[in-house]
């Protein structure tokens, strides 16, 4: 991300040598004993931690008005507080005004950085929509999976006893579904492809669900759905809708179109998310019947 | 004088398996990191490794533990086992590719260990009405092995599923506690899943060992066995001290086997044994131990034994001081153990 930014790091580095030089050229160096330290510590540490909040803004977030407000109003503040800090080295006279606007850079900054933060809070809210079938009402970065970006099993668990536990009695439906044959895609077009199928059904996947249903990554090539409020005649429905969905779906590789197809169980969300899950998992890895598994068949073939 | 590699012997081509670890991590975009993860695996960089560069078991285990620590992420070794066989070693890969079913290919797997899967050892055992392959560990590598098992399970799972045309119905046992994250069992292996098993095992029904595979070709994977020595030379399927040793006290283990007689059957002095030993975290009775309650279990399992029978079997004076010996060895007394085996369902 911080090459994204070079621009940036470059200008806010030349401001701090530039106001170095200021200083050194028109200040007159004070003796040794006249420093004081607690205004060097707590000034001096102030320009550095702003510094690192424009490292840990600009490294962790793309371009665009945000980074920029964020980013900006952090240097300024960076630079203010350099410069305050420089005045406990050079004297600088009376009657100059230069460096009072130096200075006021802190202040000016700490407006630019709550505008910043007032679009911030915008864009979060834009992408908490976006989110939303993935997460539901938590956020935990560490539950996600890093092809997909969808969550996790132990996330999906997690959502599960949340479910029960929120509203207990009501009907929750929980899917599996797999991909037919998803080994041999991985044998055939390479493993890369593999995460490539997984990327685009994800997706398919996505598109096709409510705002209050959630979509995991179980493991593998197994995804997950969890659907309150839903019966399990109604979720077998929109599971059957959701294989359609990706078999109607064009995924192209390299060397030709894979055919991808999904097979699916469903049950209700009634019972621990272990033992829900373990059943499920039985359910769905039976052997297929050989004529519904076109991929293998064209293996062999 | 029987032959053995140690963990410090440099003898796995790096193109092997450590290049499909690399080019894991690679498409994991590890190597965007830094070169942290390479650091004590004998290898410089992430390109594809020179054709006559070795590790050794002990850089391998390394860069294993480096990759699946950078990784932090409970599919890696899952995954790995998904590339790992048949694999590009040459003729083995081939003979296992021509395999014309289970049997055959778990032979292969068995008699090109050394090779086909170095860091464990797999063996086949059929009795009883059930065919178990169980896996031990090659190098001493305890810290790693859940995660080698999982690795050694899914690629032979996933070779079969394969080759096979079908995911043949395995039931996995594994000497640990049920996993946070057993949903990647469920996935990679099955939903036949035992813990606390005392044992790294996977059990079928012997009937599909010999059911024909869809392109297997029996009379090209025995040839391309037989290339196999021309090809890199009979040491290259040398197996490791600890696969030596079990091989050893499984045989002879019916005949108080000592550490002694042992050194001299190999060719070395006994401190030079306990030092070898030593050097792979283990030592003469641990292995003793592990090999004889293997045998207690299995007899226990496939032919229905108890106490008694077992104890004379394994030499023991009466079943009380077996029974003493089993606790020590498994923390479960034989009964508990034996209940726990019987009230399995059958296989499919």
């Amino acid at each position: 991300m911080l090459q994204l930014h070079r621009s940036t790091l470059i200008a806010s580095g030349l401001a701090l040598l530039a106001c170095v030089l200021l200083y050194s050229t028109l200040g007159v160096a004070k003796a040794f004993h006249m420093w004081k330290w607690t205004d060097i510590v707590s000034e001096g540490g102030t320009a550095v931690m702003a510094g690192s909040w424009v490292l840990f803004t600009l490294s962790s977030r793309p371009g665009g008005l945000v980074t920029r407000l964020l980013a900006g109003g952090l240097a300024l503040i960076m630079i203010g507080s350099f410069a305050d800090c420089m005045d406990e080295f050079f004297a600088i006279s009376k009657t100059a005004r230069w460096d009072h606007w130096l200075e006021a850079m802190v202040p000016v900054g700490m407006l630019v950085v709550t505008i910043g933060m007032y679009y911030w809070r915008h864009e979060q809210f834009r992408l908490n929509e976006h989110l939303q079938k993935r997460e539901r009402l938590f956020r935990d970065h560490r539950a996600f999976d890093r092809i997909t970006q969808l969550a996790n099993a132990d996330y999906l668990r997690r959502q599960i006893r949340h479910e029960q536990a929120r509203r207990p009695g009501q009907q929750c439906a929980l899917v599996l579904l797999d991909i037919d044959g998803f080994h041999v895609i991985n044998r055939e077009f390479g493993q890369s492809e593999g995460d490539r199928v997984l990327q685009a059904v994800g997706h398919m996947l996505l598109l096709n669900l409510r705002n209050d249903d959630l979509l995991c990554r179980y493991a593998g090539d197994r995804f997950a759905l969890l659907l309150p409020d839903t019966s399990v005649a109604e979720a077998d429905a929109l599971a059957s809708h959701l294989s359609a969905m990706v078999g109607q779906m064009r995924h192209h590789a390299k060397s030709g179109r894979v055919h991808i197809t999904l097979r699916h169980a469903s049950s209700s969300a009634d019972a621990a998310p272990e033992v829900l899950l373990t059943e499920l998992s039985r359910v769905i890895s039976q052997p297929a019947q050989p004529a519904a598994d076109p991929r293998i068949a064209a293996a062999t073939a | 004088m029987i032959g053995y590699r140690q963990s410090g012997d440099s003898f796995i081509p790096a193109r092997h398996q450590p290049a499909l670890v690399l080019d894991y991590a690679r498409s994991r975009e590890l190597d965007e990191q830094d070169e942290l993860v390479l650091r004590g695996t004998g290898l410089s960089g992430w390109q594809m490794p020179a054709a006559d560069s070795t590790l050794t078991p002990a850089q391998y285990l390394q860069l294993l533990a480096n990759v699946t620590r950078a990784l932090d992420s409970p599919d890696t070794s899952f995954m790995l086992g998904q590339q790992m066989l048949p694999g590009h070693y040459g003729a083995l890969s081939h003979a296992l590719l021509q395999a014309q079913n289970l049997r055959q290919a778990l032979q292969i797997l068995s008699a090109g260990q050394a090779r086909l899967c170095p860091l464990l050892t797999p063996r086949l055992r059929e009795e009883g009405g059930m065919a178990v392959l169980y896996w031990s560990d090659s190098f001493g590598a305890p810290s790693q092995l859940p995660a080698l098992v999982e690795m050694h399970m899914t690629a032979v799972t996933a070779m079969c599923r394969w080759l096979g045309g079908e995911r043949l119905p395995w039931r996995y046992c594994m000497n640990r506690g049920a996993p946070a994250h057993i949903e990647q069992h469920q996935v990679h292996l099955g939903s036949d899943l035992r813990f606390n098993c005392h044992l790294d095992a996977m059990l079928i029904n012997p009937a599909w060992l010999d059911r024909p595979w869809p392109r297997g070709n029996g009379m090209a994977a025995s040839v391309a066995m037989h290339s196999v020595a021309d090809e890199a030379g009979a040491e290259a399927l040398e197996p490791s001290l600890l696969t030596a040793l079990y091989d050893y006290l499984l045989a002879h283990i019916r005949l108080g086997p000592t550490l002694e007689g042992i050194a001299a059957d190999f060719g070395i002095s006994p401190a030079t044994l306990k030092r070898h030993l030593a050097r792979h975290g283990s030592h003469f009775q641990a292995e003793l131990d592990q090999v004889r309650a293997h045998v207690a279990i299995q007899l226990f399992q496939m032919r229905g034994y108890d106490n008694e029978a077992v104890a004379q079997y394994l030499g023991f004076h009466d079943a009380t001081n077996f029974r003493r010996s089993f606790k020590r060895w498994t923390g479960l007394t034989p009964s508990l153990l034996r209940d726990g085996l019987l009230s399995i369902p059958q296989l499919i």
